[in-house]
């Protein structure tokens, strides 16, 4: 008898945020806050940036203060260019970071204040997640699902299983699409999607776009 | 009554309240505030408390009672903590605490989580039931980042002896010895506030303010208070006017408590003179389907402060798919991504320039607008704070774990 494939289980991660109490009016006192706060608060303002749900001109909290409160646009850029899911760990994305500030300092080490209100507050987060009570078995009614479930779901299994599953690790949906259905088209297809260009929304289209042309394939008939 | 909400809010808030209230199932969750009528506090407790009846948790909510020395005390120490400059003597202290203690043989205190709002039931966490294993909670609702020394000084004794502070911005929260959690405030998409209009009670609303249909309208609604900056959004109103044929609608209701309110009506009437298409409109403070109204028959919504709490009218503005400009300040830039959901502004200039941005661009506006409803959908609902205060709860059961699977 054909085994029957373990079905993909969709979760969603709702975050709750913490906060540290600490905050930075520069970037020396940035500087020293990063390299003493725990790893769920670099996690948070780096890895989590994506759970935004639009995109911005930089890719974490950091390059973004740097950015458009401090106004240094080629510090900004520097912190952007770092890639939390090519790094191996959130102690390596920590030092990335506190090397480009470093470098940064350097050059200019008497930065300014910004004005009170625009401090950057270093927060942290709790998160819950849990089933949402879908479970899909082909990429039929994956492609149903994937239309369906909320951003939170598709940030857990898209951005956070890089993180939660360890090195080597791309996204939870190409997992399962190439290990349990056997499709490593698909999961290629997918892998290839760059995390950083997109929100979740767009995400989400790219996905069902790539699915929804392998199982037209499948009901015509065309091996792919 | 969840049911209600389906289709409004995101399906992951309303699965993981009922996960959570599954979870939770028959346990109590005491509120206390300070007033059963009026504010947003009140008006999120009269939905929340039903809800999460419904949903099997014992939920109850108490209000303090106090004197008028009380409330006069409370209502000086809101200011304080906002900044103001307010006399305190030891005797007004010892009143708080004494009206606290009265209310703590009067309001049954056993419960599993304890959620008090701001500071006037505070210092009921000293008749905190010894014999039950609880989780106690202080909710701050306002802007304490500045507050007048002295006071936060004395308040904080209080706050340190929960298990956890929340507060709706992290620039509100202080550095405490205790957890302290960020839940920002939310709307209610089915109040007369938010819910949908039909094209004829919109209508009818604008036939009995007198306001013509017949060219762009651009409004704000606020009391009248300097930090709202009226003077401002009406100088912004007239370089527009220059270019884009417009109206100006500014709605507020009269504020019993702040006795600036009349004279600063009156230099707002008088700034604006006999322009006919300066609408300004004094409205009784339940005239929720009013406001809802005039914010959807309007083109473009304005909250122009200079200083603010959190700024809800801009979340209920978006809610309802109109482009917004707001001032840079409290809660606005959490709503208002800059270019994303709306725009911030810093003067009275770019307040102009952003708002024929939006008249000459219909189709830029009507991008904003839609972007703004999915924020709002996604970030400031009811059910997102009611899924918010319940997690919070439940991680305080887990304390120590960053990840909780359910």
């Amino acid at each position: 008898m054909k085994k029957i494939p373990e079905p993909f289980e969709f979760k969603e991660c709702v975050s709750i945020v913490k906060s540290t109490g600490e905050k930075a009016r520069n970037l020396i006192e940035m500087r020293k806050l990063i390299s003493k706060v725990g790893n769920e608060c670099i996690f948070h303002h780096v890895y989590q940036y994506f759970l935004k749900g639009h995109i911005l001109e930089y890719t974490n909290d950091f390059a973004e203060w740097a950015g458009e409160t401090l106004e240094e646009r080629a510090l900004a850029e520097r912190l952007a260019s770092i890639d939390p899911y090519t790094l191996k760990s959130v102690a390596s994305v920590r030092k990335a970071i506190l090397g480009e500030i470093d470098g940064f300092l350097s050059i200019f080490p008497e930065p300014r204040d910004v004005v009170s209100g625009s401090e950057f507050y270093f927060n942290e987060t709790v998160n819950l997640v849990f089933p949402v009570g879908i479970k899909t078995k082909n990429l039929a009614e994956f492609l149903v699902a994937i239309e369906h479930v909320d951003t939170g779901s598709i940030y857990y299994h898209f951005y956070d299983s890089r993180v939660r599953l360890g090195e080597g690790v791309m996204d939870d949906f190409s997992m399962w699409i190439e290990h349990t259905l056997g499709r490593k088209k698909v999961a290629e297809k997918i892998r290839a999607i760059d995390p950083f260009m997109h929100s979740i929304e767009s995400i989400r289209k790219h996905i069902k776009e790539i699915v929804e042309e392998y199982v037209r394939a499948d009901m015509e008939g065309v091996a792919y | 009554m969840i049911r209600q909400y389906s289709g409004i809010s995101p399906k992951g808030d309303l699965l993981l309240i009922q996960r959570l209230c599954e979870k939770l199932k028959g346990r109590s969750f005491l509120h206390v505030n300070s007033t059963r009528e009026g504010g947003g506090v009140a008006e999120i407790l009269h939905r929340m408390i039903p809800l999460l009846t419904d949903l099997g948790i014992n939920a109850r909510w108490d209000v303090i009672e106090g004197d008028a020395a009380f409330y006069d005390f409370t209502k000086k120490t809101h200011n304080a903590l906002q900044g103001n400059r307010e006399k305190f003597t030891k005797k007004m202290w010892e009143h708080y605490y004494e009206v606290n203690r009265k209310n703590s043989r009067k309001i049954d205190l056993r419960a599993d989580a304890v959620l008090m709002h701001d500071p006037q039931p505070a210092p009921l966490i000293d008749f905190r039931p010894r014999s039950r294993k609880s989780v106690w909670l202080w909710r701050c609702h306002i802007d304490v980042s500045n507050p007048m020394a002295s006071v936060w000084t004395n308040l904080k004794k209080y706050v340190v002896k929960y298990d956890a502070a929340i507060f709706s911005v992290s620039k509100f929260a202080k550095s405490l010895p205790l957890d302290e959690f960020i839940v920002t405030p939310s709307i209610d998409p089915l109040s007369d506030k938010n819910r949908e209009l039909t094209e004829r009670e919109i209508n009818e609303v604008g036939r009995r303010f007198n306001i013509p249909r017949d060219r762009s309208i651009i409004l704000q609604v606020s009391r009248f208070d300097r930090f709202k900056d009226p003077i401002g959004v009406i100088n912004a109103y007239k370089i527009v006017k220059k270019y884009n044929d417009c109206i100006l609608i500014l709605v507020g209701s009269p504020a019993t408590d702040d006795p600036e309110g009349e004279a600063i009506l009156n230099e707002v009437k008088e700034y604006a003179g006999n322009d006919p298409d300066i609408h300004i409109l004094m409205l009784p403070p339940d005239s929720h389907k009013e406001i809802n109204a005039l914010q959807r028959m309007s083109d473009v919504i304005l909250q122009k402060s200079i200083k603010e709490g959190f700024g809800l009218t801009v979340s209920e503005a978006m809610w309802k798919e109109k482009p917004v400009i707001g001032g840079g300040v409290g809660g606005i830039p959490l709503q208002i991504v800059h270019g994303v959901t709306g725009f911030i502004v810093y003067s009275v200039e770019g307040a102009a320039f952003r708002i024929r941005q939006y008249l000459n661009n219909p189709d830029m506006a009507r991008r904003m607008g839609q972007n703004g409803k999915e924020y709002v959908r996604k970030n400031f609902l009811l059910t997102r704070q009611i899924r918010d205060y319940l997690s919070l709860w439940y991680s305080t059961m887990h304390r120590g774990k960053n990840v909780i699977e359910l």
